[in-house]
Formats: structure tokens, C-alpha cells, sequence
């Protein structure tokens, strides 16, 4: 459930607290909460003014000098009735008090199927053996549009980080993002919020516009967002692409356009998207100008000519039917797809669609891979799965499902500083990464920000290497299921992967009668 | 003396290259391009004239050509136009002019359903009648219908106005009728002259939005009092 207020316990500790001992002296908490949990009183001292919007971001206990805050999940003080939570129980006053629904950033809370209950299955000696990390070699990269485009995209980690609207971010978090890639040679997607200028030089790995001072190696790639609300979209636009993502849903809003309130829409938003200051963008849930497939294989002959059949077609799904989207999807001619799960992170989206509205990530995979398979595409038009990857082991999951790669959005955002309060559709993002506001964003150095990401990207990268070599492959795109086990049989059910210690996948699965693994 | 290029049975890509080396000589006429569909794409400059009828997409991300269809105009036409002129003689299928920041589309027959929709800020003017759901979420921009309107006319208008010469069968959410005022009415007659159409300014409509914000409400955060700690 979203973050409610009242849901976190603010203490402050009066024995270490400077502003106790030296009323006056220090009033850092006052200055970072973003949300004004403490207030000053007349005598200078620091009191909790507001405890109960407190959102559990953890900066002011970060910011204190002398460590004297501690912030606590308030759930556990309280005994509700089965199937209450404090947070059900708030959202239902939230709403009779309001009478609207509840809005939430991040993304999905609680449990979804993952790929936590999957197991890699390292090399011993009956199969082939495995190699060494550091001293043999591995090849991660992978190649978009190989043979259908001038200038294929050769990301060098099968890493990217997903489509994520200037508006939904900070202009600090969208260059972030480009000195990230640039620094790891992979893809930073604009998102359907328009294209910041800085972004072309920065993700080429340029300080300046001129492009002569090259500051970052061996520099990246952005692809541009083409999507139903189509802001700040123009033929120059598309054309600052290395590629182009045609966006049908995303996991937190399958079925929705894209959300952004008002509360973030400042002017130089407003200007990017052509909108009033202040006003809701709301990207309307579907094509106004694409009414079945012929219409979508027509919008990419143009984008195709637009951009001179240089570079690739990208399509982003959100998770419903993975077998005939992605058909659908290669059938309209992509290059890649992206796929998106339940648990895929938001900006802003309405709580219960990001919370019970599509399909588990894990669950997606195998179906979308029979459709390249069953097309004749499988590892040319490349898959990137979404949706709550965390680190290298799932990336290398993903991949050994049949995957090319994977996207890190809520990843990424962390590796930028969020400590997941998910309040992102606030405007207030404590870290300056989802919020539109100056002081805020100032929390935020780009290039902090872009050697964090590096930083995450290289160690993940070395993640997945570290584990394709362990299960004796030199190359990513030779992993396969044959290195997965499935630990219980909820996963082996919905993955066909091999059951451990039965050593084979469940009787359905090997059924060639069955169409449960093609619908 | 302009170059004349004939798309009859050819694929877009094999036209377009010969489209772009003719338009930067000079204007092109273009035969056989009824069946074509995404043509003249995202050019930034130059002028051509469809002989006949033009497929659908035709002009989409126009950035500043000057496009003029003899005949009748296929679906989406100027689709996410960013400036230039396109001007129809005959009729426009379904979706004129949607998604568009700029330039001019001028229809001197009828126009289809979802006409404008989203529309940012190009002048969208249909001498004829136009369909349903006309104007949908349009957020900046003129649209002038000269002939008469189908079922909720500018549902959701964010900004912009909409001019409408004849009668509508409803109008959207988020409307609201305002009285036409002298600018108004220069306007609408610059447009006329500019473009050759017979109307009279002073029998328009002009509807506009009711509130720039219509879909939630602004709110007071919640505050509970709680004892000093
Ligand atoms: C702040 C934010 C903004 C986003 N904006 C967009 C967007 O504009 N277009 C889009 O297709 N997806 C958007 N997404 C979804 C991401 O592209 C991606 O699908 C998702 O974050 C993946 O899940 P993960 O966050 O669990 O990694 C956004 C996600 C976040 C967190
Ligand atoms: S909202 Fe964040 S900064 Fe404010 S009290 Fe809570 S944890 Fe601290
Ligand atoms: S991006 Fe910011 S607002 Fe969103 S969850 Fe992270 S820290 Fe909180």
C-alpha cells in the first residue's frame, strides 16, 4: 500500500540533538525534510511540528551531524484486524476524506513473483567447464539493429536504463542518467517528456555543446520516446535519437497514459511539453493517430524515413499478453522490444493499477521468447526486460531465460541517492530525483549522479559476467534455461524452467499439445 | 517548371530519396501517391503538390514544407506537424492535424472524426464540416471549422480556441462558449483572405476552455495537530 502519513515513527533524540544542548546551532532536519516534519519554535528549538507527513525518507537521519534522528515503521506499534494494515485503514481515510483515489510514485509494494526462487546452475565436471573471470575473456555486449539499420547501436553491457520522462525526473537526474551511459557505453531512454538539449551532447560523453571538451569514454546512446502524449516530439526530436521507442504501456500504468501532476509541471517543463505551467499532462491511454496494426507498421516506415534507415526501432510493452504483443510488435517491425512487469517503477501512477494491474516481470519472459522464437527472431530483434531488476543476478535470470538484456529504472534512481519512500508523484523528492523544485534538485550533481550510475553499471556488469562464466559460457547470448533452476514449484510453473531436485521441467510444460505457454 | 516524380507502385523508401534530391532543387509534383502512406515526412523546407489523392500520414512531423493534395487527403493527415502549410482541395480522412506544435492546415472540404485532437498549437481550418470528437485534450492552437461539428466538440480543451461557423451536436467537457471579440474577428478574416475562403467572421462561435486544470482538484495537504515532542 502507499506510503501514508502517520506510517513512520519520527524520533528525535534529545541526548545526541545539538539543537537541545544549543538551541539555535543547528537546524539541519528543519532544512532537508521536504515535507516540514520539524518546525522551530519561538526559542530557537527544533520540535516534530508535523509527524505524521513524514514519507520515511531517511534524509534528515542521513543529514545529522550528531545521528540523532531515527526514523521507524509506526505499523508495528499498532494490532489491526485481519485483512487490515495500518496503511489499508489510512488510504480508506485518505479517500473519505478527499474523495479521489490514491495517487503513488516508485512503484508496486509488497509481494510479487520474482526471480528470487530461481537458482543459477553453476558448471562442475559433467558439463562444459567454467571459465575464469579474471583471466579469461567474455563478451556482454550487444548489437541493436545489426542488419536492419546504418547505425546499429552496440551497447557494451547488455544494461540499459529505461524510458524515464524529463517532468517525471529532474533535469539533474535526466543528465545524471546521459553522464551515466556515456561512462558505460549504453542507453539512456528520454521517456515521453521530451528531449533536454543538454542530453545529446552529455550521453556522447561532450562537457560542453560545442562538443570539444569529451570528458566521459567511450560514450553512449539515447533514445528518444515516442508516445501517445507525444510531448515535445518534432522531426528534429526523432532525429536526435540514436534510436526510437515507440511506447505502448509500461508495467506501473498498463493501459493508461502516461501521469504527470500539475504540482511538477514548472516553466521549463512546460515549454519542453508545450503545456500551461501548473497544468496535469496526461497522455491519453492509447494512439490517437494508430488505429490497428497496419497503422503501427505505417508509423514505423515513416519513423524509419524520418530518421534516414539509420537507426533502430525500439517497441515498449507493458505486461498483458507477452506472446502476441511482442509478436504484434515484431510483426510491425521492430528492432527491439522492451518489456515491462507488474512490479516496473512509476513516476506517478493511480496506487491500485500499479499494484494489482498486469503481469509479473518473471513471468513474462518465457512467453515473449517463444514469440521471437516461433517468428525466426530470437536474438536478432533483441528483448530487454523491466521491471524490479536489481542487481546482476537478475539481469543474468533474465538473460539465461532468453533476454538479451535488462533496464534498471528504480535501480537507477537509487543509485542516484532515493531511498524508495515513494512519494516520487509528490514533487518533493527528498534527493532532488523526481522533484521539479530548485532547492531540491540543487541535492543533485549530475556528475555525482553519473559516476554513481557508472559506478552501479560496471559492478553489475561485472555481475553478470562473473556468473555467465561461472556456468562456462564466454558470451552472454550463449546462456539458456539449461543454467536456471527453479527452487519451488510456483516458479517452475509459471517459468517451464527445470524443478531442483526433480531435474525437469513440470509434465505441462513438456506437453507439445499445450498452448498454456503460447497465449 | 517544376520536377515531376511518380510514386505509382513504389515503396516509400525508394520515393522518398528521390522526393528529398528533387525538393531541394525545387517544387515537385508527385503522381500515383494515393496508395503511399507516411510521405513527405519531417522535411524542413520545400513545396510539393499531390496530383490526386495522398495516403495516410502524408506530411506527418512536417517541420516547414509547403504541401498542397489536389484531390482528397487519407487519414492522419500533418500528423505531429511542427510548421510549414498543408492545404487540401478536396476532403481529409479520419484525425486532421493531431499532435501538432505548428504550421497551417488548411481543408477546403470535409474533415473526419478526432480532427485536432491534442492539437498544440498549429491553425487548423476545415472549410467543410468535421466529424466526432473533434479537438480532444487540444492544448494550444486555432481551430476553425467553417461548416458544422459532430458530437463532443473539444472535450477536455486545455487552451487554444475553436471558431465554428455552423452548428455543433455537442459539445465536450471542459467547454465553454465566450463571446467573440474584435481580435477575434480579425483574425478570423486574415485567415480568410489568406487562405481564399468565403465565410463571414461575425456568424462564428467561439468556444474555449472553462478551466486550465480539469483534472484534479488542488489540494490542501493534510495536517493533523500532534503534540509537541
Ligand atoms: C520516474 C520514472 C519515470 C518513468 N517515465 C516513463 C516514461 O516516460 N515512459 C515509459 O515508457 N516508461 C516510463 N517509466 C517506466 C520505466 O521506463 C521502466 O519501465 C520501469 O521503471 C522499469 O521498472 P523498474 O523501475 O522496476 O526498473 C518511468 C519510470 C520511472 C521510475
Ligand atoms: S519525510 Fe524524510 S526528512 Fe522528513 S522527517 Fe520523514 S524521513 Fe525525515
Ligand atoms: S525518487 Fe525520490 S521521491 Fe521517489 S522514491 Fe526515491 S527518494 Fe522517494
Amino acid at each position: 500500500m502507499p506510503p501514508m502519513n502517520g506510517t513512520f515513527c519520527v524520533t528525535v533524540m534529545k541526548d545526541r540533538c545539538i539543537n537541545t544542548k544549543m538551541p539555535g546551532k543547528c537546524a539541519t532536519c528543519v532544512e532537508v525534510c521536504p515535507y516540514d516534519v520539524f518546525g522551530i519554535d519561538g526559542a530557537g528549538s527544533v520540535y516534530v511540528q508535523n509527524y505524521n507527513a513524514c514519507v520515511g525518507c531517511r534524509i534528515c537521519a542521513e543529514f545529522c551531524p550528531d545521528d540523532a534522528i531515527r526514523i521507524n515503521p509506526a505499523e508495528s506499534e499498532f494490532l489491526v484486524r485481519s485483512p487490515w494494515t495500518f496503511p489499508q485503514v489510512e488510504e480508506i481515510h485518505y479517500k473519505a476524506q478527499t474523495g479521489e483515489y490514491m495517487l503513488r510514485g516508485f512503484g508496486t509494494m509488497g509481494h510479487a513473483p520474482s526471480f528470487d526462487n530461481i537458482t543459477v546452475v553453476p558448471s562442475q565436471i559433467a558439463s562444459a567447464a567454467p571459465l575464469d573471470k579474471y583471466r579469461e575473456e567474455c563478451n556482454l555486449e550487444v548489437v541493436i539493429g545489426e542488419d536492419t539499420c546504418e547505425n546499429p547501436i552496440r551497447l557494451r553491457y547488455p544494461l540499459i536504463f529505461p524510458a524515464m520522462s524529463f517532468g517525471a525526473l529532474s533535469k539533474e537526474a535526466r543528465m545524471s542518467l546521459a553522464i551515466g551511459a556515456a561512462q558505460t557505453g549504453i542507453l539512456s531512454n528520454t521517456g515521453e517528456g521530451g528531449l533536454l538539449k543538454d542530453e545529446t551532447w552529455l550521453i556522447k560523453g561532450y562537457e560542453n555543446e560545442e562538443r570539444t571538451l569529451k570528458r566521459w569514454e567511450p560514450g553512449g546512446y539515447l533514445v528518444v520516446q515516442w508516445s501517445t502524449g507525444r510531448w515535445g516530439v518534432s522531426a528534429d526530436f526523432v532525429r536526435a535519437g540514436d534510436g526510437v521507442e515507440i511506447k505502448i504501456g509500461q508495467g506501473a500504468k498498463p493501459g493508461m497514459g502516461g501521469h504527470l501532476l500539475g504540482a511538477k509541471v514548472n516553466e521549463e517543463i512546460a515549454a519542453v511539453r508545450g503545456i500551461p505551467v501548473g497544468s496535469d499532462a496526461l497522455s491519453p491511454c492509447r494512439y490517437y493517430d494508430v488505429q490497428d496494426l497496419e497503422d503501427m507498421k505505417r508509423t514505423v516506415a515513416f519513423l524509419r524515413d524520418v530518421t534516414d534507415y539509420k537507426v533502430p526501432i525500439f517497441f515498449k510493452l507493458g505486461p498483458s499478453r507477452p506472446y502476441a504483443d511482442v509478436k504484434a510488435c515484431v510483426e510491425a517491425g521492430a528492432d527491439a522490444i522492451s518489456i515491462d512487469g507488474l512490479v516496473g517503477g512509476t513516476g506517478c501512477s493511480p496506487a491500485v493499477v500499479t499494484q494489482g494491474v498486469g503481469i509479473p516481470t518473471v513471468a513474462l519472459i518465457p512467453p515473449a521468447v517463444q514469440a521471437l522464437k516461433d517468428m525466426g527472431v530470437h536474438r536478432r530483434v533483441k528483448l530487454f526486460v523491466l521491471g524490479g531488476m536489481r542487481s546482476g543476478l537478475d539481469a543474468y535470470k533474465a538473460m539465461a531465460m532468453g533476454a538479451d538484456g535488462v533496464g534498471f529504472g528504480a535501480a537507477a534512481e537509487i543509485a542516484m541517492g532515493c531511498r524508495a519512500c515513494m512519494s516520487c508523484h509528490t514533487g518533493r523528492c527528498p534527493y532532488g530525483i523526481t522533484s521539479q523544485d530548485p532547492e531540491l534538485r540543487a541535492r543533485l550533481d549530475p556528475v555525482e549522479g553519473g559516476r554513481r550510475l557508472a559506478n552501479f553499471i560496471k559492478a553489475t556488469a561485472e555481475e553478470v559476467k562473473m556468473l555467465t562464466m561461472l556456468s562456462g559460457h564466454n558470451d552472454i547470448s550463449d546462456l539458456s534455461e539449461e543454467d536456471l533452476r527453479a527452487m519451488d514449484l510456483n516458479t517452475a510453473a509459471i517459468t517451464g524452467l527445470k524443478l531442483v531436485g526433480y531435474e525437469r521441467r513440470l509434465p505441462w510444460w513438456e506437453d507439445e499439445r499445450n498452448e498454456l505457454n503460447v497465449g | 517548371m517544376s520536377l515531376a516524380v511518380d510514386a505509382s507502385g513504389r515503396d516509400l523508401r525508394s520515393v522518398s530519396i528521390e522526393l528529398k534530391e528533387a525538393v531541394a532543387k525545387g517544387p515537385v509534383v508527385i503522381h500515383g501517391a494515393a496508395y503511399l502512406h507516411g510521405l513527405f515526412a519531417g522535411f524542413k523546407k520545400g513545396e510539393v503538390i499531390i496530383e490526386g489523392d495522398s495516403g495516410d500520414y502524408l506530411g506527418v512531423l512536417n517541420d516547414g514544407a509547403t504541401i498542397r493534395i489536389t484531390g482528397n487527403a487519407g487519414r492522419y493527415l500533418a500528423d505531429n506537424m511542427t510548421g510549414g502549410t498543408v492545404i487540401v482541395e478536396g476532403d481529409a480522412g479520419y484525425g486532421v492535424g493531431q499532435y501538432c506544435y505548428g504550421g497551417t492546415i488548411v481543408v477546403k472540404g470535409n474533415a473526419g472524426d478526432f480532427t485536432a485532437v491534442m492539437n498544440k498549437g498549429a491553425t487548423i481550418i476545415i472549410e467543410g464540416n468535421v466529424g466526432d470528437e473533434v479537438a480532444t485534450y487540444m492544448l494550444a492552437g486555432d481551430l476553425v471549422i467553417v461548416g458544422d461539428a459532430g458530437k463532443n466538440l473539444g472535450n477536455y480543451l486545455i487552451r487554444g480556441n475553436i471558431y465554428v461557423g455552423g452548428k455543433w451536436e455537442s459539445l465536450g467537457h471542459n467547454t465553454l462558449l465566450e463571446e467573440m471579440t474584435q481580435a477575434d474577428l480579425v483574425r478570423l478574416r486574415g485567415y480568410f483572405d489568406e487562405y481564399g475562403i468565403k465565410a463571414d467572421p461575425m456568424i462564428f462561435k467561439k468556444i474555449v476552455r472553462l478551466s486550465e486544470k480539469p483534472f484534479y482538484k488542488a489540494k490542501e495537504p493534510i495536517q493533523l495537530e500532534c503534540p509537541r515532542v
